[in-house]
């Protein structure tokens, strides 16, 4: 009697622990609610939920490392077989453009000399400070298409944290808008939520490049907020202004390519070529400082 | 188990293909979304609770990975997931009209959605753009990653009824 009644009540707990009596209806309401609970924690507090990224990201980062490995090791394969002409015209050409560097370099030798007499002058040494920088690898971008984000593998142990500019090829790539141990998330300047305080040289009128999936689908940024009388011409140079809170003086983002007259009468736009190529870029460079915060 | 350990090694095969070789190095270019495939598949397959749990799973992988918030691409993919599983009715082994079309709605959904929230309220309102250059290419892709891979997870979903089955 005993037996079978436990046996009917371990009958009952089997049945009910099975998950196919799980209305679909209930599951759905209830992970609803955890995902709701999740959304809640990370947006009003970010720092619980950074532990949970941080693992996933742990578990995560070492296997897309393994498949770009793979990737890396198969295209260096085919490359082995490429055209052998191709790459005897590709010396040539490198070669008589190693010749120019040469001649080129004496001349900016003579000039630095003159540069650094300049300088030791007007005491301007300090304007160009040298940055501590650490170079990194990109590992993944985002993929959606909506974004222009990507990771590398350098994180916190490394000495990046959240604000670090990102340099790639000599123009400003990017800023570090989350970061973990062992790796980050870049945004990119291209971003469609990028906005960068910046001057144009060498007049130095200070405006706002703003990033815009719609602009870069034909290759440029654009540059807004120029003084209407600011004295710009296209093939200026654009560098970060030293007004930013968030990226270092004198980074150069690109070149001015357009200058528009806004309809306001009191401004210019103009278009931006960025100076980083951004379907292509794998190794870059992280500047550690950080901009003085100043609190007021 | 077999399934479990089987699902949550495809979850993160297809994470790791759309991150990673899809775009290797190319920071402006866009990927198939393979996440949403796995999740379209096995809803259709096996049903809203199956479809449910793998968008749950995918979704919170993206999020930690991906986005900036944990939540809501989860609730995009497990309500994807559960939708489709309405579709279990209809699915036969041969058909691959069915998920195509299945798919080429999901995609729009998903990319509508991810449109409204984060270019529409940041006023960018050039929708014939986003869609021509953005959300077309994505269904592209993904509708070609489909037919691909639809195959094969039908041929997993056979191989592992047929072992639960012994």
């Amino acid at each position: 009697m005993l037996c079978q009644y436990v046996g009917k009540r371990i009958n009952l707990v089997m049945k009910f622990d099975r998950k196919k009596d799980i209305n679909p209806k209930y599951l759905l309401l209830a992970l609803s609610i955890i995902s709701l609970i999740f959304l809640f924690i990370s947006a009003f507090f970010a720092d619980f939920m950074q532990p949970v990224k941080e693992y996933t990201g742990k578990l995560i980062t070492p296997m897309q490392d393994g498949v770009n490995s793979i990737g890396e090791w198969v295209t260096d394969r085919f490359e082995v077989f490429g055209d052998v002409k191709e790459l005897r015209a590709e010396n040539e050409e490198l070669k008589a453009q190693i010749e120019s560097y040469k001649e080129d370099i004496t001349m900016y030798q003579q000039e630095l000399s003159e540069l650094q007499e300049l300088r030791d002058l007007y005491e301007l040494d300090s304007q160009y400070p040298e940055y501590n920088m650490t170079a990194a690898r990109v590992f993944s971008t985002n993929t959606t298409g909506w974004f222009s984000e990507f990771y590398i593998d350098k994180g916190l142990n490394d000495g990046i944290s959240e604000g670090c500019n990102v340099l790639c090829g000599g123009g400003l790539a990017g800023i570090v808008t989350e970061v973990y141990s062992d790796y980050a998330k870049v945004r990119a300047v291209i971003d469609d939520r990028s906005n960068i305080s910046a001057a144009i040289t060498p007049s130095n009128a200070i405006c706002t490049v703003e990033g815009s999936l719609n602009n870069m689908e034909s290759g440029y940024l654009l540059v807004t907020d120029i003084d209407k009388d600011a004295a710009i011409s296209v093939g200026d140079k654009v560098i970060t202004s030293h007004i930013s809170d968030r990226y270092m003086y004198g980074i150069t983002i690109g070149y001015v390519s357009e200058i528009t007259n806004d309809s306001n009468n009191l401004t210019k736009t103009a278009k931006l070529i960025p100076a980083v190529d951004f379907s292509n870029i794998h190794d870059v460079l992280v500047i550690t400082d950080k901009k003085q915060e100043v609190t007021y | 188990m077999r399934r479990v350990i089987t699902l949550f090694i495809l979850i993160i095969l297809c994470f790791l293909l759309q991150t990673t070789v899809f775009s290797f190095h190319d920071i402006t270019g866009s990927a198939p979304n393979l996440m949403l495939v796995l999740t379209m598949s096995f809803g259709l397959m096996r049903g809203r609770k199956e479809g449910m749990l793998v968008g749950f799973f995918c979704g919170f992988l993206y999020d930690c990975f991906l986005g900036t918030l944990i939540g809501p691409y989860m609730l995009l993919y497990m309500f994807t997931g559960y939708v489709n599983g309405f579709f279990h009715k209809n699915y036969q082994v041969e058909d691959v009209m069915l998920p195509v079309i299945i798919i080429v709605l999901d995609e729009i959904v998903f990319n509508l959605l991810v449109y409204v929230f984060s270019f529409v309220l940041r006023n960018r309102l050039d929708f014939t753009f986003y869609l021509t250059k953005v959300i077309l290419p994505q269904i592209l892709y993904t509708l070609l990653a489909t037919i691909i891979l639809y195959r094969i997870f039908v041929r997993i979903n056979k191989y592992l009824k047929k072992k639960a089955k012994d």
